[in-house]
């Protein structure tokens, strides 16, 4: 065991961790080399187990981390096993007794012991490329669960932002500092000094597209309305979702399952200037279909549409590389289309809002 | 490099020092300690860094702050957050109202108090008498809170708990990061003094969260050291618990055959699954406690292995599903 380094180690794990997705920069590998320096990694279970303390912030990513550094210890461990012949040259010098005296010592010593239990992950990692465990490490982030653009919480942030505080609540909220300026005026103290309850007086009409290549998001979408309606400041009575599929036609749904009618002329009549309306769909970029009808079915919704608000923003749930060539790229002309990541969500909230935006697809 | 001399946590009450602080917990804490924690805790206690633990709910996240300020004789300052709390309540308070008021009231008693006030100014620090507070004094309306208090210590670090962080606000933890770190110190607006964390001293802080709103931002995790406390799940691990609860209760533990039978069976139910809240380690001792305890003589092991319906399943199932899959499956099982 004098051999092992475990200041390699860390950086073996450091880089093969960061390479596998996991959110580390320079300050947790300062802090994981302190840990080793304050003697919590003597061993490589004991920096194992220090490591998962520092890295690794979810159950989930701790069951992530087993494999990973089973493949670092292997290589560790290898290496260890390779190395005796070239630093040693005493140890060539050795003769076949001092050979057998070892492999007796080896029965004896409780360290060697777990030689036998580990043979097989030391036969793969002696090849020289690693080709197994990139393998699983790959297949591991390619799956579905992986595909998070957006979390719940940026989702709970950015929904903050849409906010049009208006003071019509009861009057029971302590401004201090009026108390304290009216009482230096005065020159005594009468009463002090309330004001309104502020209240947030946003309206939003969420517009989702459901079912068919939409299939994948309705995850997101779930989200987006829960976290609208729920969790964040807006009031939930301000908050209307409708469903359509594909494009919003003379009516649209009130359930996700869409079988609930209702026409769109009613939906939109609820709207006013002030109503902020975000559309979420992939406007045909998840197929890459160019169709004339859903073009024009689109912007016709749109037309419509605009003569109730402007603050009107689109989301995709693809990525603007996917547009291009779809009907999408023409959809994103017409109206402010954002990807449906953190950035584009805080645009589109920018939009409905009715700030100047940032950046503007375009397809140039 | 660190303080002049280590400190570390065992698990063992017996270790506590006998210059003990007087904010530290007089009572000692019956908790056991699996290694993993045990070493989390020393991580963190090396490191100073923030100690996140999650787990289900009753599991002892929350004692485990108790059990290491016994140990080691050093004050806990708890945080309970709330829905409402933000960053700065835990620093400090600044109370403008109560300066308001004093003003008044030393406006229509004469002066004196507040002469009175000046020559003891030295000597005032948080919690002053309404003698001795001055309203020209700013220093006199704040009060610490627990973080603050922990700061403001010289001669040994504090073992702060932040209980249940995930119900806070969401820029909470962020807000708190910015305290927790480098160079551990924060200001207070109204009185403009700076508040710094000894270098040797700075606060151990506990943090718990039982996930109920959402994950936590990710700077903020990047700061802590996570470890998740799990249900123990092993007859031993269990008994080695009660073991410990009566031992320091200093109460006549429960007959040796009624606590293997009531841990059989409380594991069985547990590890069955289909519950929707399972029951925690607490509620496990507290129903142990009402089989020993609350008829005048024990309950008889013999009857609870033989009964369909678990006693006192009041205390170990608390959502009507669960207390009906309860009954459902004792049926079956017969």
């Amino acid at each position: 065991m004098s051999t092992f380094d475990p200041e390699e180690a860390v950086l073996r794990a450091f880089l093969r961790l960061r390479s596998s997705g996991f959110q580390l920069g320079v300050g947790e590998y300062m802090v994981a080399l302190k840990a080793v320096e304050g003697g919590f990694g003597e061993d490589l279970e004991a920096l194992a187990e220090t490591l998962k303390l520092l890295w690794c912030h979810s159950l989930g990513e701790q069951s992530h981390f087993d494999p990973i550094w089973q493949a670092i210890q292997a290589q560790v461990s290898a290496q260890k096993r390779r190395k005796p012949p070239f630093p040693n040259p005493k140890r060539l010098q050795a003769t076949t007794q001092e050979q057998t005296q070892e492999q007796r010592e080896t029965d004896v010593v409780p360290s060697r012991e777990v030689r036998p239990e580990r043979q097989p992950e030391p036969q793969l990692s002696a090849l020289p490329v690693q080709a197994p465990y990139i393998l699983t490490g790959d297949e591991e982030r390619s799956s579905p669960q992986a595909y998070y653009p957006i979390s719940r919480r940026s989702m709970v942030y950015n929904w903050r932002y849409l906010r049009r505080p208006i003071a019509d609540g009861p009057c029971d909220v302590l401004d201090l500092a009026a108390t304290i300026r009216r009482v230096t005026r005065q020159g005594f103290y009468l009463a002090p000094v309330y004001g309104r309850r502020e209240r947030n007086n946003a309206h939003l009409l969420l517009l989702l597209d459901q079912n068919g290549s939409m299939t994948p998001f309705h995850h997101f979408t779930r989200d987006l309305v829960e976290t609208a309606q729920q969790e964040g400041s807006l009031k939930p009575e301000n908050v209307r979702v409708v469903y359509f599929q594909n494009v919003p036609a003379v009516s649209v749904f009130q359930d996700p399952y869409l079988t609930e009618p209702t026409p769109l002329s009613a939906v939109l009549s609820g709207c006013d200037s002030g109503t902020s309306v975000l559309i979420v769909s992939d406007a045909g970029a998840a197929r890459g279909y160019r169709t004339r009808e859903r073009v024009r079915g689109t912007a016709r919704f749109l037309y419509q549409l605009k003569r109730y608000t402007d603050l009107i923003a689109w989301l995709n749930p693809m990525s603007a590389k996917r547009w291009v060539g779809s009907s999408a790229e023409i959809i994103a002309n017409a109206v402010p289309m954002f990807q449906m990541d953190n950035g584009g969500l805080s645009n589109a909230i920018d939009v409905v809002r009715g700030q100047s935006f940032k950046h503007f697809y375009s397809s140039s | 490099m660190t303080a002049p001399q280590r400190l570390t946590f065992e698990g063992n009450p017996d270790r506590r020092p006998q210059d003990n602080h007087r904010d530290s917990p007089k009572q000692p804490e019956p908790y056991v300690v699996s290694p993993e924690l045990k070493k989390a805790v020393n991580l963190a206690i090396y490191l100073r860094r923030p100690l996140l633990l999650e787990g289900d709910a009753g599991c002892g996240k929350t004692r485990l702050a108790s059990a290491v300020a016994y140990e080691l004789g050093l004050p806990l300052y708890r945080w309970d957050v709330r829905s409402s709390t933000k960053a700065q309540d835990g620093l400090y308070e600044y109370d403008a109202i109560l300066r308001l008021h004093d003003v008044e009231v030393q406006r229509t008693q004469a002066v004196q108090i507040g002469q009175k006030a000046k020559t003891t100014k030295s000597q005032v620090e948080e919690g002053a008498t309404p003698e001795r507070r001055h309203p020209g004094d700013p220093k006199h309306y704040r009060t610490f809170g627990p973080l603050g208090k922990a700061f403001g210590l010289r001669d040994r670090p504090a073992v702060v708990l932040i209980d249940e962080i995930d119900k806070a606000d969401l820029d909470f933890p962020n807000d708190l990061l910015t305290v927790l770190d480098e160079p551990w110190e924060f200001t207070i607006r109204e009185t403009g003094e700076t508040v710094a964390a000894d270098e040797h001293c700075k606060p151990i802080v506990i943090i718990t969260s039982n996930k109920e709103k959402g994950n936590l931002p990710a700077p903020f995790l990047r700061r802590c050291l996570y470890h998740y406390v799990d249900f123990p799940n092993d007859p031993e691990q269990l008994k080695g618990i009660i073991e410990r609860h009566y031992q320091i209760r200093q109460a006549a533990s429960p007959p040796v055959k009624l606590v293997d039978t009531a841990v059989a069976r409380f594991l069985s139910v547990w590890n069955e699954g289909g519950l929707f809240k399972k029951p925690g380690t607490s509620e496990f001792l507290d129903w142990l406690r009402a089989l020993h305890e609350f008829e005048p003589k024990p309950y008889n092991a013999a009857q609870l292995k033989k009964d369909q319906i678990l006693p006192y399943r009041e205390l170990l199932f608390k959502l009507q599903q669960d207390w009906k899959h309860a009954a459902k499956v004792s049926v079956k099982a017969s």
